[in-house]
């Protein structure tokens, strides 16, 4: 999938998160979207996921505005998307299995095929002995590869991942930038990254984009 | 991640809300349940008085052969008289003394002579009983005493209306509770699951299926809630039919028929499942903002 801003800015009363912002995330491209807090990284993910719409500017998605007239329906374009949070943002009393579930069962995904995805997901996270264990029992790692796992399971065709390392240590972070990498480069789905772990985005060799008070620094 | 289990999961969740709604639905229906099955006696017994119109023109005592044909004659001229019986002085003991068989003391005491003759009038149209009593009554040398079922059918009326309104104004209230607390209990559940919904949402779910799961549960209360109260009712009347149905003798105030229960069976469950799902999806929509 391919995204596109022109000129978007957001602003929240009288605070402009981001300001008159352009870029293009080629389909099949791994892009890291840094700065410091409150630089308006999140604030990228959430108009790309329309939990708000952008003051001004356009938000293209595969050309198409997702804001316009003709835009789809906001779930129709959420289940395009997979989705990684800092938080996890599992359900605390579903088991890894449910989660991933979850996500399946509104796409509506067969439920006679549903347990081999779910195998198959897990296998690719590592995280097959987990299964049926609740997020409370696991370790932060395992709780963002089940949110990963979650991701994967629709088969996206871009994966949103805002500050998914925030909560990990050095290990696990890598552990789970890996996976991105390995998903990026075997399924070519395109992958948008915040993070302000500079370890991460500097050894690696993908494109940044750097913002700061909302523009492109 | 099928609906059923969902709901389950969230019954399960907070058990006690859940019985609380499913009580408050019980006694409600099993409330409208008396009421229904109260306004359906009271509209038998009328109807058994409105389908018999008839007057009994008790005579006066002495009264000669040509007399009491005359006053037949001149019952027979009015239209829509179906039927008139003489009842003679010895066929009102033979009926007193068949009425108190089991009662000898009644019986001994009671002579021929103390019983009045009398003619009992059976009509098609009720209206006529009025004008046949208005014309009898100035006749106080030949008649002693006019009894027609005018008083009781307007008792009836009186009756059935004030229970059939009591009973609409009864059920309505708690209905008006019902859904309130359905509605109440629904959105605290969607408050408590408010981070699942969301999460749900980012995962692409319709309204529809995040409010799909709060609505059955409703649906479940209203349907649980119409049944159970319902077989209550009907097996506390049932139960009881005997002592009612003596009371009111000698109409039929509990029917024998399971017709009875089968309306009102459909019509609570109608109403349960309106009343629920109603209450639900609005507790759910009031909540979900999202």
């Amino acid at each position: 999938m391919e995204v596109a801003f022109e000129n978007v800015t957001k602003q929240f009363g009288l605070v402009s998160a981001i300001k008159d912002l352009s870029f293009k995330v080629n389909q099949g491209e791994f892009v890291f979207v840094i700065g410091p807090s409150g630089a308006g990284k999140s604030t990228i993910i959430r108009l790309i996921m329309r939990q708000s719409k952008p003051t001004h500017g356009v938000i293209l998605m595969d050309g198409q505005d997702i804001n316009g007239p003709n835009s789809e329906k906001i779930e129709l374009l959420r289940r395009r998307i997979g989705v990684i949070f800092q938080d996890y943002q599992l359900i605390t009393d579903k088991t890894v299995e449910e989660n991933i579930a979850l996500a399946l069962d509104i796409i509506g995904y067969p439920h006679s095929q549903m347990s081999s995805q779910i195998d198959s997901v897990l296998k690719k996270v590592d995280l097959v002995n987990r299964r049926f264990l609740f997020p409370s029992q696991l370790s932060g790692g395992e709780m963002q590869r089940t949110a990963l796992a979650r991701a994967l399971a629709v088969n996206p065709q871009l994966i949103l991942a805002d500050e998914p390392t925030g909560n990990l240590d050095s290990k696990n972070s890598w552990k789970l930038v890996k996976l991105l990498q390995q998903i990026n480069r075997d399924s070519n789905v395109t992958i948008i990254m915040t993070t302000h772990n500079s370890d991460i985005y500097e050894s690696l060799p993908y494109r940044q984009i750097t913002l700061k008070s909302g523009k492109i620094g | 991640m099928n609906l059923l289990h969902t709901t389950w999961h969230h019954l399960r969740r907070s058990p006690i809300q859940s019985l609380t709604a499913l009580l408050v639905m019980i006694i409600m229906f099993f409330l409208s349940s008396i009421f229904f099955y109260a306004s359906q006696g009271f509209s038998s017994v009328l109807k058994f008085y409105e389908t018999r119109p008839e007057i009994t023109i008790f005579l006066k005592d002495g009264l000669d052969t040509a007399t009491i044909e005359s006053i037949q004659k001149e019952l027979a001229n009015f239209a829509g008289v179906r039927e008139i019986r003489f009842i003679s002085k010895e066929k009102a003991l033979k009926i007193y003394q068949e009425q108190n068989k089991e009662n000898p003391l009644l019986t001994e005491m009671v002579t021929s002579s103390l019983l009045p003759a009398s003619f009992e009038v059976s009509v098609n149209d009720p209206l006529v009983l009025d004008q046949i009593s208005t014309n009898f009554k100035n006749k106080s040398t030949q008649v002693d005493e006019i009894i027609f079922q005018k008083e009781i059918i307007a008792s009836l009326l009186k009756i059935t209306a004030t229970v059939r309104q009591w009973g609409i104004i009864g059920v309505s209230v708690f209905a008006l509770i019902s859904f309130l607390l359905v509605f109440v209990i629904i959105g605290l559940k969607t408050t408590s699951r408010k981070d699942e919904i969301k999460i749900s949402r980012l995962l692409g779910a319709s309204r529809f299926y995040v409010i799909r799961p709060f609505v059955f549960e409703g649906t479940i209360y209203g349907l649980l809630g119409a049944f159970v109260g319902t077989i209550l009712a009907s097996i506390l009347i049932y139960l009881n039919r005997a002592a009612i149905n003596g009371f009111f003798q000698p109409t039929l105030f509990v029917s024998d028929t399971l017709l009875p229960l089968a309306v009102l069976s459909l019509l609570n469950l109608s109403l349960g499942v309106t009343l629920g799902s109603f209450a639900a999806y609005f507790g759910s929509r009031r909540y979900i903002r999202f």
